[in-house]
């Protein structure tokens, strides 16, 4: 827990600063001392016709706030009774049970316009004031989208940054043998669809910075070549399928280019290549492996991994001078790196002892830090606000599962897609 | 203050547009004809390219059919190794011999086990049909005769234990038109 403290106060010394628009300042550390205390209340639904949600508006709120690490959500069972808007506030009550802020509303169905309304108050309860009130309107169908909204509206309000609770991820799901698919859902899991089935393994899925795109590895011409799907016209582009293996598709911050891995008949081999398939050349060339590209946020470097070493590590290099640094030390293997939305942060999966583990090194002073315990951790990707971490893991030793866990490191959630081995997955981009 | 659904409604509109692509591997390739005639050596973009280009007569089939040794189609690995142990050597002597004489193809797929990263283990599957690959072209063969592939850890043994991870530790060797 000291090495977290250390960590972090180094981490983000910079961003008290600069969120001091936000209400309160709010210091993401290790401890669970410093979670936000937040009640979320029953939301008064009775006019909402009969639907099953598997999840009421309060749920899924609080199952948004826990998944980031930064909310205790307090027990509001022994509360006498529910607020429906901010004037009915007993603030004694809230109070009692050590809230700092209260999150109350309530649901206006109309049956015939088929529409709802959902008035809801984020409530300080220390400052016995009401931060914010607000309506959504939408159809039922948009049910957890609108609940989704006020998680993401309460979350910058409270730490000065967006919420991603509105993102979609992207995952594949091995359902047998011979049976792979690509799917898109909620970041949550929810509202899962398949967009690309397959008879043979698909990897690597990585979705374009503007949201539009999402480049994978496809094992169906019987060895490993890049497509690129496009999600609103679902039409899909043959990106690269040169001799040997095509694989490890990366794209640039701006979404126009992407850093590939080929390797033709010798060792894998970083190339770019523009996101049309036009303008490939080679990057990086030696003996050993290169692969596993990540670009950093200025889209200026690349972090990979190399066994130039003896064992994979991760280097990075700039892309204009070519001037090369190894970055990583710690652990026998350290693969699958990744950046934070503001640079700062390397994330990848840290081998020691033989587990993989995700870890995290602070790029600023190269502390390093595990936030998981593995076994078999792998492919960990930042949510785009540089919050949580999306990244699979064994369940009971066997089947391969998503979840996240915050970069405090105090809340691993599962994400429940279904009972099927997840290969590997990808999160979507704030799209608001 | 009234805040209407945008994001929502941008986020449908979003899904409404996504279809499924059920795989046809052949329909798909046409918007880049350009990528399959960028490849190296002139050989073919992938596989069914270099399917085309060699087969073995009946003649050769038989033989290859009949030789014990031809049949041992496997190289196998220590962890994190690439080095070809020495009980191989005679196997990989009797295909180079054939692949020279038959003037025949063979792809080489590497595999790994499922320890690590997919990308990582598909860039160690490369690594150990490389290994192959260079002691073939040691013993005479063409490099034009060989193409190598990595399945990495795709079709590994998911449950193996320490022992039973070497079976997926492989490269394993593939006669084109066979």
């Amino acid at each position: 827990m000291r090495d977290f403290l250390k960590f972090f106060i180094i981490l983000f010394f910079g961003m008290q600063i600069q969120h001091a628009a936000a209400i309160e300042t709010i210091e993401i550390l290790g401890g669970k001392a410093n979670q936000i205390p937040i009640a979320v209340t029953p939301f008064d639904e009775q006019t909402l016709a009969a639907q099953k949600q598997p999840q009421k508006i309060n749920q899924i709120i609080e199952n948004d706030l826990i998944r980031s690490g930064l909310f205790d959500i307090l027990n509001t069972g022994g509360v006498s009774s529910y607020p429906r808007n901010a004037d009915e506030v007993n603030y004694s009550n809230w109070s009692a049970i050590q809230a700092q802020f209260l999150i109350l509303g309530q649901v206006v169905a109309d049956t015939k316009s088929n529409t709802m309304e959902v008035k809801w108050s984020l409530v300080d309860i220390y400052k016995q004031n009401v931060v914010l009130s607000l309506v959504l309107k939408g159809r039922p169908s948009q049910y957890r989208a609108i609940a989704h909204k006020i998680s993401d509206t309460v979350y910058e309000k409270l730490t000065g940054t967006k919420g991603v609770f509105h993102t979609k991820i992207a995952f594949v799901k091995k359902k047998s043998k011979d049976s792979y698919a690509l799917y898109v859902s909620d970041y949550d899991g929810f509202n899962q669809r398949a967009i690309v089935k397959s008879k043979k393994p698909i990897i690597s899925p990585r979705w374009s910075p503007n949201g539009e795109k999402i480049a994978y590895v496809s094992f169906e011409k019987e060895k490993p070549v890049i497509y690129i799907q496009n999600l609103v016209s679902g039409q899909r582009i043959l990106l690269a399928n040169f001799k040997g293996n095509n694989s490890a598709p990366a794209w640039s911050p701006d979404s126009k280019k992407l850093a590939i891995v080929l390797t033709y008949s010798a060792n894998s081999q970083i190339y770019l290549i523009n996101e049309d398939g036009t303008d490939i050349k080679q990057l990086i060339r030696t003996y050993a492996i290169n692969t596993e590209p990540a670009w950093a946020p200025n889209g200026e470097e690349i972090f990979y991994v190399s066994d130039r070493g003896g064992s994979g590590q991760i280097y990075k290099i700039n892309i204009k001078t070519l001037e090369t640094k190894r970055v990583t030390y710690e652990g026998n293997n350290n693969l699958s790196p990744s950046l934070s939305p503001d640079g700062k942060l390397l994330l990848f999966i840290s081998q020691k002892d033989r587990k993989y583990r995700v870890a995290l090194q602070n790029l600023l002073n190269n502390q390093y830090l595990t936030l998981t315990e593995g076994p078999h951790d792998e492919s960990p990707l930042f949510s785009p606000n540089g919050h949580m971490v999306l990244f699979t893991y064994k369940d009971y030793g066997k089947t391969s599962k998503i979840g996240t866990v915050s970069i405090n490191g105090l809340t691993k959630t599962p994400i429940n897609v279904g009972s099927e081995t997840i290969l590997e997955s990808t999160w979507g981009p704030i799209t608001n | 203050m009234k805040k209407s659904l945008l994001l929502a409604s941008l986020l449908a509109a979003l899904f409404a547009g996504c279809s499924t692509t059920e795989v046809e591997p052949m329909g798909l390739n046409a918007p880049f004809p350009e990528l399959e005639s960028k490849t190296a050596d002139g050989a073919g973009a992938d596989l069914s390219g270099a399917q085309d280009g060699a087969g073995l007569d009946s003649d050769e089939l038989a033989k290859l059919k009949a030789s014990d040794v031809l049949k041992e189609r496997s190289v196998y690995f220590d962890f994190d190794s690439f080095a070809i142990k020495s009980e191989y050597e005679s196997v990989i002597a009797a295909h180079a011999q054939f692949i020279n004489e038959a003037n025949a193809k063979v792809v080489l797929y590497g595999n790994a086990s499922y320890e690590g990263s997919h990308e990582y283990n598909l860039s160690l599957g490369q690594k150990r049909a490389v290994a192959v690959k260079d002691a073939l072209v040691s013993l005479g063969v063409s490099d034009a005769s060989i193409e190598t592939v990595s399945f990495g850890e795709e079709y590994a043994n998911q449950e193996c234990t320490a022992s039973a991870c070497g079976q997926d530790r492989r490269t394993d060797i593939s006669y084109v038109g066979e």
